[in-house]
């Protein structure tokens, strides 16, 4: 099969690439770029493991051939770090243990990114709307939900 | 999705060609050169599954994501008209169909997950031609219609006369192409809704999803006309023709709507479901649903005339 050449910027970075035409986004992240934050859980689109932000909107990246992303923004959860300093979603993530066995946690923290990156100050409703397309089964939610909520409050401009 | 079929669930899909057509005719060529064995990808999010599946093993893929113009929601000569790339997000954020077609902003911002609605599309919900799709049931009882283009040229069918049996319409889509849907948008005197119950509130396939769009006279306390979609209860996305018959001008009255409701309920055709319910349940919860669709489109219509 005859290899594409495609390009795409990912955190930040522009990444030129030779793929096979069928091969699927999450897997050129993990595989190819080594990103191994995204996660492969179901590959239906149900679990949101592998979510990833693309061109500013969250999305499945088990259902998306790489083909399509080419020439796009990628955001991982590797990207969610700047200058070594961790995202404030990151932090209150781990201050309100939001995390057991951190499967779920890079899904959960691109949700709730491109959440705020839309709506600083979000609803509890809100948030639990947001995160609906990932699937935890360690924390019964409720950290998670909190640890969103408190990460809103950092933003400036936020501060009550 | 059958248990078995997840038991050989594939790591790597294959296709052989990826084609990024600029424009609706170079996509109806390339599905024409590969003679039933190339499919059109926009969303993907059921498509890709299929694939998964072995369901369907297309030698390529057509993205059509890159044809300009596709996804817009626009209000233009008189209708409401909704392009084929636009997704179930683009639906549920925007304004004007909040204002002018509630039960569809409300049936697009139910559907599966925010992923899934960043990435799938209203004409594709449509052409895959599932009985209870959230976006399709709503846009039955707006009467809506679509446009197919093939290469022979654009043809409009109504979607009432648009579904033929459970994934299967009238478009064939190894060589045709929904381009948009349109429909009028609501007038004076009209509102809608759209009420679905599942398993739970995210990524879970509705039990029952029904819509409801009510004109009606306030001030006589009359009903002009009711249309109602309900799905899944039969092969296709359902109408319950009487039911409607039942209140066209009738005046509003709780015993009326009630009677109506149970008619829709005798009228569909539920059958017993491991994942949906007993037949009994599901024609309980057909007159519940749209005994509560109609008053809360009437409720609606009350809020608007203060």
């Amino acid at each position: 099969m005859a290899k594409e050449k495609i390009q795409f910027e990912v955190n930040g970075k522009k990444v030129f690439l030779e793929v096979d035409p069928d091969e699927l986004l999450i897997d050129v992240l993990r595989d190819h770029l080594g990103l191994k934050g995204t996660k492969a859980g179901c590959r239906a689109g149900e679990c949101g493991a592998c979510s990833v932000i693309l061109n500013g909107r969250v999305v499945t990246s088990c259902l998306i051939p790489v083909m399509k992303a080419d020439g796009g923004k990628i955001t991982t959860v590797e990207g969610l770090e700047k200058d070594g300093e961790l995202d404030p979603l990151q932090k209150a993530f781990v201050e309100k243990g939001a995390i057991q066995c951190g499967f779920c946690t890079p899904g959960m923290l691109l949700s709730a990114k491109n959440l705020l990156d839309q709506n600083p100050q979000p609803s509890i409703e809100e948030i639990k709307v947001a995160i609906s397309g990932v699937l935890c089964r360690c924390t019964g939610y409720q950290k998670i939900i909190h640890a969103i909520h408190s990460a809103s409050k950092t933003i400036p401009g936020n501060e009550v | 999705m059958r248990l078995e079929s997840r038991l050989v669930w594939p790591k790597r899909l294959h296709w052989e060609k990826y084609f990024r057509p600029q424009n609706i005719p170079e996509a109806l060529k390339i599905l024409e050169e590969f003679q039933g064995k190339a499919r059109l990808l926009a969303g993907g999010t059921d498509l890709i599954l299929q694939i998964r599946s072995r369901e369907t093993q297309p030698r390529a893929l057509v993205d059509i994501t890159r044809i300009p113009g596709l996804d817009e929601i626009k209000l233009e000569d008189g209708a409401i008209r909704i392009g084929a790339l636009v997704t179930h997000a683009q639906i549920a954020q925007s304004p004007m169909i909040r204002e002018k077609a509630m039960a569809l902003s409300e049936g697009a911002s139910k559907l599966g997950s925010p992923q899934i609605r960043n990435l799938g599309t209203v004409a594709g919900n449509i052409v895959s031609g599932q009985p209870g799709a959230d976006t399709t049931i709503p846009l039955l009882a707006l009467d809506a219609t679509v446009k197919v283009r093939s290469k022979q040229g654009e043809r409009t069918v109504p979607l009432t006369e648009f579904f033929i049996d459970t994934g299967k319409t009238v478009v064939d889509s190894t060589r045709e192409m929904m381009t948009e849907i349109f429909f009028p948008p609501l007038a004076e005197g009209e509102s809608s809704v759209s009420l679905r119950l599942a398993r739970r509130k995210a990524l879970a396939l509705p039990i029952l999803t029904v819509s409801v769009v009510v004109s009606a006279d306030m001030k006589q306390k009359k009903f002009n006309r009711i249309r109602i979609a309900l799905g899944p209860v039969a092969s296709t996305p359902f109408r319950p023709r009487e039911a409607e018959q039942m209140l066209a001008s009738a005046s509003i009255a709780d015993g009326m709507i009630k009677e109506a409701a149970r008619k829709a309920s005798e009228e569909a055709n539920p059958r017993t479901s491991l994942l949906r319910g007993s037949e009994a349940y599901r024609r309980e919860i057909i007159a519940n649903l749209v005994e509560r669709g109609i008053r809360k489109g009437i409720e609606r219509l009350e809020v608007k005339h203060g």
